[in-house]
């Protein structure tokens, strides 16, 4: 009598569980938003930085942003921009090679037959370039075909 | 009249409006609906509507068989541990669970083969095994030992991707960076962006153009700005040209990594097709 | 007979009549049932067990009602395509000519919702053509109006808001938002001028800042072709002076359409928040 009982509340619990899980899964009512999507590239103007080098580095970043590339227009096809890309690169490397690697993100923006076939794109219709594929890292490198969109970004 | 009264009586229970008292929630009509919402490829209600019923080996797999086409490969195992090694549908059930566990990490199978599978699945079996080896990042199998458990439409493919594992064609990132460093943009180029690799080679040479024709016109300073820029540039190059052979390098991985999911995915890990819906 | 069995008689015609009249409801009583769950939010279950429903009702009589409600729960959770879906299979099994329209009209309001504008227009003229509705031209106009608001045609939803009435309240909001809208074409034309178009988008500093530039490499390129260095001031002119110059004309029509976007927003938010009339 007693292992039927105990059969029987396992059932429950095993049955009760199983649910607990389909409830997980079951969707749920959603808030319908009637807003568009915003999706320009808003500058990230903060001063924060790790050390005096990094300061230095997002101060100049900033003025370049603020005075230059604001009022000249979208001349870059990349994103992340290449300032951008500069201080990201620099944020995880050291200045030296973060300047090697630049150099050759500015090289690849000078190419004037830039492939429809070489880079994945992001919503807006730049070209998704990570720093993170030239850090020399191979685990790093996340390669995405060419006709991929990027939702994330 | 009591004789009327039960004439009366009979007639009316035996003409109870059977189609219109309706028990929707019977173990036979749960079953029933559960059964279509599965046919209707709606399987989460139709497992929810399994939990409602008392298990059986059909119910049990059916179950195991939806959390896996709806992608939830955990949950699937799950259900594999409560089915018994006497189901009818225990082999059918440790086959998908290998399914499972290969899509939510890709390895060589190390699973063994049970003594109740039939000939087919047996077959299933050591065709999944022998492919999943291509998830492993060396291979220790010959060609023909590897081609072996396969149909003959299936290997001229399944020969490919053995090729494309064992001689990958892979670029060496060292040859690009030394071949940038002899002819600036050569790297590049090797590694199939010509594009890139031209206009590295025209920034770095007009750069040093005019850093010579600087000097010789004894600008001096402007000749030193321009020397200053040409090394950058050619130290940048031979940089990116090393990063592009690593990223092709991924490139080629990846490839062969979603080539070989789409074949699975289209062979259905090679499982036999089940149709509960005739 | 004698009075027991009359008794016995009468309770037993009484409990039979009743067991009939409660056993013919239980499709009835799954459906409510079903009712009760959406109007309590729960509208996974809903779908549920009106999909119950319709497996085991071979007549057809809940088709209509079951397929609609199980439309309106999906768009509850957002699943748009699969709304849709419902509400064709309602309105294949609608039983009246009300019906057909009430089944549109919902599959309308999802077309609105997912901004496939020209898709919406298509049904809504549909259903203006269809001589069967030639009653419901406010309707229709009011659910025009809708559409225009999600495709951003603010002046085309006022006209369809006033066809309604002359002063619509939903008509005077599109009109006050498109007069408070700025004009991306107008900022790019001003922009000619450099700074202009900055400034008539209310960005001064950025307005002044480009000002500076095009002054700048203005006054240098044309000082080069003056001074007869013509190498120098066709490099500065193009690598520098144009660049700040189309780049003024560009941003200036980005603040336009930067701002027409919040602007917008705002008063989609406030349709949805605050707005008590009926929404798609």
């Amino acid at each position: 009598m007693q292992s039927k009982l105990l059969i029987f509340l396992l059932s429950v619990l095993f049955i009760s569980s199983a649910f607990c899980q389909i409830e997980k899964l079951k969707w749920q009512k959603a808030d319908i938003l009637y807003e568009k999507q915003n999706h320009y590239n808003k500058r990230n103007y903060s001063f924060e930085s790790d050390n005096a080098g990094e300061f230095v580095t997002k101060s100049l970043a900033n003025a370049y942003w603020f005075f230059i590339s604001d009022v000249d227009g979208d001349n870059c096809p990349f994103h992340p921009t290449c300032s951008a890309f500069l201080i990201q690169s620099i944020k995880e490397t050291n200045i030296f090679q973060a300047s090697l690697i630049f150099l050759d993100r500015f090289t690849r923006d000078m190419n004037l037959v830039k492939s429809q076939n070489q880079y994945p794109r992001v919503r807006t219709g730049y070209f998704y370039d990570p720093p993170g594929n030239y850090m020399l890292v191979k685990e790093r490198i996340i390669y995405l075909p060419p006709v991929f969109i990027v939702e994330s970004e | 009249m009591k004789n009327y009264l039960i004439i009366f009586f009979l007639v009316s229970i035996s003409v109870s409006p059977q189609t219109t008292s309706f028990d929707f929630y019977s173990p036979e009509n749960i079953k029933k609906f559960a059964d279509h919402l599965f046919c209707e490829a709606d399987y989460l209600r139709a497992i929810e509507q399994y939990g409602l019923i008392s298990k059986d080996c059909t119910t049990d797999f059916k179950v195991m068989l939806g959390y896996s086409l709806l992608n939830l490969y955990q949950e699937s195992n799950e259900i594999f541990k409560s089915i018994s090694e006497k189901s009818k549908f225990y082999s059918d059930a440790y086959l998908l669970s290998l399914k499972n566990s290969l899509l939510m990490k890709p390895a060589s199978v190390s699973a063994q083969a049970i003594k109740s599978f039939d000939s087919i699945q047996l077959n299933s079996f050591n065709k999944l095994k022998t492919i999943s080896m291509l998830f492993d990042d060396e291979l220790s199998i010959s060609k023909d030992k590897f081609i072996s458990p396969f149909d003959e439409n299936d290997i001229n493919t399944v020969s490919l991707f053995y090729d494309m594992k064992t001689k990958p064609l892979y670029k060496s990132p060292a040859l690009a960076g030394v071949m940038s460093a002899v002819i600036p943009g050569s790297g590049k180029m090797y590694v199939g962006e010509w594009g890139d690799g031209i206009t590295a080679f025209l920034a770095t040479g007009l750069l040093a153009f005019l850093a010579y024709d600087n000097f010789r016109a004894d600008h001096t300073t402007r000749a030193w700005i321009f020397t200053g820029l040409g090394t950058f540039f050619y130290a940048g190059n031979i940089y990116g040209s090393i990063a592009s052979a690593q990223i092709f390098n991924a490139k080629i991985n990846f490839e062969f990594n979603e080539g070989l999911k789409l074949f699975l995915e289209q062979k259905n890990y090679f499982l036999p097709e089940y149709d509960f819906c005739k | 007979m004698t009075s027991v069995s009359k008794i016995f008689f009468i309770l037993f015609f009484i409990l039979n009549v009743s067991y009939r009249t409660l056993a013919q409801n239980s499709f009835e009583h799954q459906f409510n049932f079903a009712n009760e769950l959406y109007a309590k939010g729960k509208y996974f279950d809903a779908v549920t067990e009106l999909k119950r429903l319709l497996f085991f009702d071979v007549t057809g009589k809940f088709s209509y009602e079951a397929n609609k409600i199980i439309g309106l729960s999906y768009k509850q959770g957002a699943k748009f395509s699969d709304a849709i879906h419902y509400f064709s299979l309602a309105e294949l099994n609608a039983d009246s000519e009300e019906e057909v329209y009430e089944a549109r009209i919902e599959a309308i309001k999802i077309n609105i919702l997912r901004r496939t504008t020209e898709r919406t227009l298509a049904l809504l003229d549909e259903l203006r053509n269809d001589e069967r509705y030639s009653d419901k031209s406010d309707e229709l106009n009011y659910w025009t109006g809708w559409a225009y608001i999600f495709s951003d045609k603010w002046e085309k939803a006022s006209i369809s808001f006033s066809a309604i009435v002359p002063g619509h309240g939903l008509a005077l909001l599109c009109d006050s938002l498109a007069d408070d809208l700025y004009n991306p074409t107008l900022a790019k034309t001003l922009s000619l001028i450099p700074g202009a178009g900055q400034f008539y988008t209310g960005e001064y500093i950025s307005g002044l800042i480009s000002i500076g530039w095009n002054v700048l490499w203005g006054y240098l390129t044309i000082n080069a072709f003056m001074e007869d260095r013509i190498f120098d001031g066709l490099v500065i002119g193009t690598l520098l002076w144009w660049r700040f110059y189309s780049g003024n004309i560009q941003n200036a029509e980005k603040f336009a359409v930067e701002k027409n976007l919040e602007k917008t927003n705002n008063a989609l938010q406030y349709l949805k928040n605050n707005y008590d009339g009926e929404k798609p």
